[in-house]
């Protein structure tokens, strides 16, 4: 196996965002919460994953996995299994979800075509403008929504099953956290996608 | 608004102390030695052993311990945080409740969780920022991608995943300035960070995000640029102007530190855990 230059660049340079988000304590949102605060640090892994591959999504999850393990933002997170192992899976999750739905977004649109322009002219233009830009961010907002998940669910997973806490109270802190954890990664993939996206094809006509 | 002040990580401090001149080598294996004993760690004495040896390191080093506390600073109320949560929520079977609060217990077994682990998190922090402190990132580089070798064996790309790792490293204080300035311009324009309920707040991190990451993926594509233009083409075929070499300095290191491990395993193995 070999790592082309630009995987090597793109994961580096995501996983200093994502070593940055903890630094600095910007990647933790106050949520009103006993623990008091929501994590966003894995959002360029979700990243990694969507635009770049699962590779580069798993290289970039190992990053952060790292550096949560060696500067530890909560004390169960010095233990491997628990900062570094459910990391692994962020961006590779994220990939499957965003490749799946684009699939399957395509594949609806051939299959149904006829169905789907007979629908289309029964209901308002400014309606399926409406339907199409949605469609076109869904596999975005999923492959977010996803990864996300698979951080929250994994990490308070290994906090019950290596014995932190017990598990009513890991099942209420993933709740507490993990969903506002998961609107916030949703809605920020799509947007920090299409902006990437912009510059890039703006880059590629210059 | 100072970001890059609590910074410790990935920042290295040049100096001619005996730490400072050891191979990178074995400052990384021995840092590493040090993190696993320290996850085996379950008793008071053993802490109080790692403390006494890390409280040594940091003297050989010559950094001021102040600095190497620094980056401490933001993640304490985390730290607060979780201890408390630990003393109220871990249970054991067959402890002492220490107090009642509420419809909360603090039993001793949680006490000693919150304590142990929150040591430990203390450590590992401090013998990772020495590590980075001590040593610059080229020699980390070079240290790494020796010790690292053996996996290309097993068909990893090591070369490249040392690389990746040293860009990570060598960003993060990069897209700090970069942050920093992205904050304070919008500052200037009227945005208060610090107010608002939980929504408010988040969303005024929008704006700062997508010029964060804009700028970070640009830089990215030049950094692509410029490294293809140079060929550069991983570890294949590579080598070093200066090759690492050990000395006797190094051999006396892996002493002290083979005779400390073996004192931490023995206390380990032998002093009852206490949780």
């Amino acid at each position: 196996m070999s790592l082309s230059v630009r995987k090597i660049v793109i994961s580096g340079i995501l996983g200093a965002i994502a070593i940055l988000l903890g630094v600095t304590r910007l990647g933790f949102i106050p949520v009103p919460t006993p623990a008091g605060h929501a994590t966003i640090m894995h959002i360029p892994v979700i990243l990694g994953g969507i635009l770049e591959g699962p590779v580069v999504g798993l290289i970039t999850g190992a990053i952060f996995g790292l550096f949560s393990f060696l500067q530890p933002g909560a004390p169960f997170f010095a233990d491997p299994l628990v900062s570094i192992l459910p990391r692994l899976f962020i961006g590779i999750i994220s990939f499957l979800v965003y490749f799946s739905t684009k699939k399957i977004n395509i594949l609806v649109a051939r299959v149904f075509e006829a169905p789907l322009t007979n629908i289309k002219n029964r209901i308002s233009p400014g309606l399926t403008g409406a339907l199409e830009k949605f469609n076109g961010i869904l596999p975005y907002l999923l492959g977010g929504a996803f990864g996300s998940a698979t951080n929250t669910v994994l990490v308070m997973g290994m906090v019950t099953w290596r014995g932190y806490l017990p598990a009513e109270a890991s099942i209420s802190i993933g709740v507490l956290h993990g969903v506002p954890e998961l609107i916030v990664a949703a809605v920020l993939t799509v947007i920090l996608v299409k902006g990437i996206q912009r510059i890039r094809t703006t880059e590629d006509k210059s | 608004m100072e970001l890059t002040k609590n910074i410790t990580l990935g920042v290295y401090l040049p100096g001619q102390s005996s730490i400072h001149n050891l191979d990178p080598r074995t400052k990384i294996s021995a840092a590493t030695i040090l993190i696993v004993l320290l996850l085996f760690a379950r008793s008071y004495e053993a802490y109080g052993l790692i403390a006494l040896f890390t409280a040594a390191l940091i003297f050989c080093s010559g950094i001021p311990s102040g600095y190497v506390i620094r980056g401490l600073k933001p993640m304490l109320p985390v730290l607060v945080i979780m201890w408390v949560f630990q003393l109220f929520l871990y249970k054991t079977p067959d402890t002492a409740i220490l107090f009642e609060w509420w419809v909360f217990e603090a039993t001793e077994a949680g006490l000693h969780m919150g304590n142990l682990i929150t040591l430990r998190v203390l450590f590992l922090f401090t013998v990772t920022t020495l590590l980075t402190l001590t040593t610059s990132v080229v020699s980390l580089t070079d240290g790494l991608e020796s010790l690292l070798k053996p996996l290309k064996m097993i068909g990893l790309p090591s070369q490249e995943l040392v690389m990746t790792l040293v860009i990570a490293l060598r960003f993060v204080l990069i897209l700090a300035e970069e942050l920093e300035k992205i904050i304070k311009a919008q500052m200037a324009r009227g945005v208060a960070f610090d107010q608002g309920n939980f929504i408010q707040k988040t969303k005024k991190l929008f704006p700062v995000f997508l010029p964060l990451f804009i700028g970070a993926f640009k830089r990215a594509e030049e950094l692509i640029v410029a490294m293809e233009a140079r060929s550069y083409t991983g570890g294949k075929g590579r080598t070093k102007m200066k090759t690492l070499r050990m000395s006797s300095s190094d051999l006396s290191a892996a002493f002290v530190m083979l005779a400390y491990s073996g004192i931490l395993i023995y206390v380990i193995i032998s002093v009852e855990p206490i949780i």
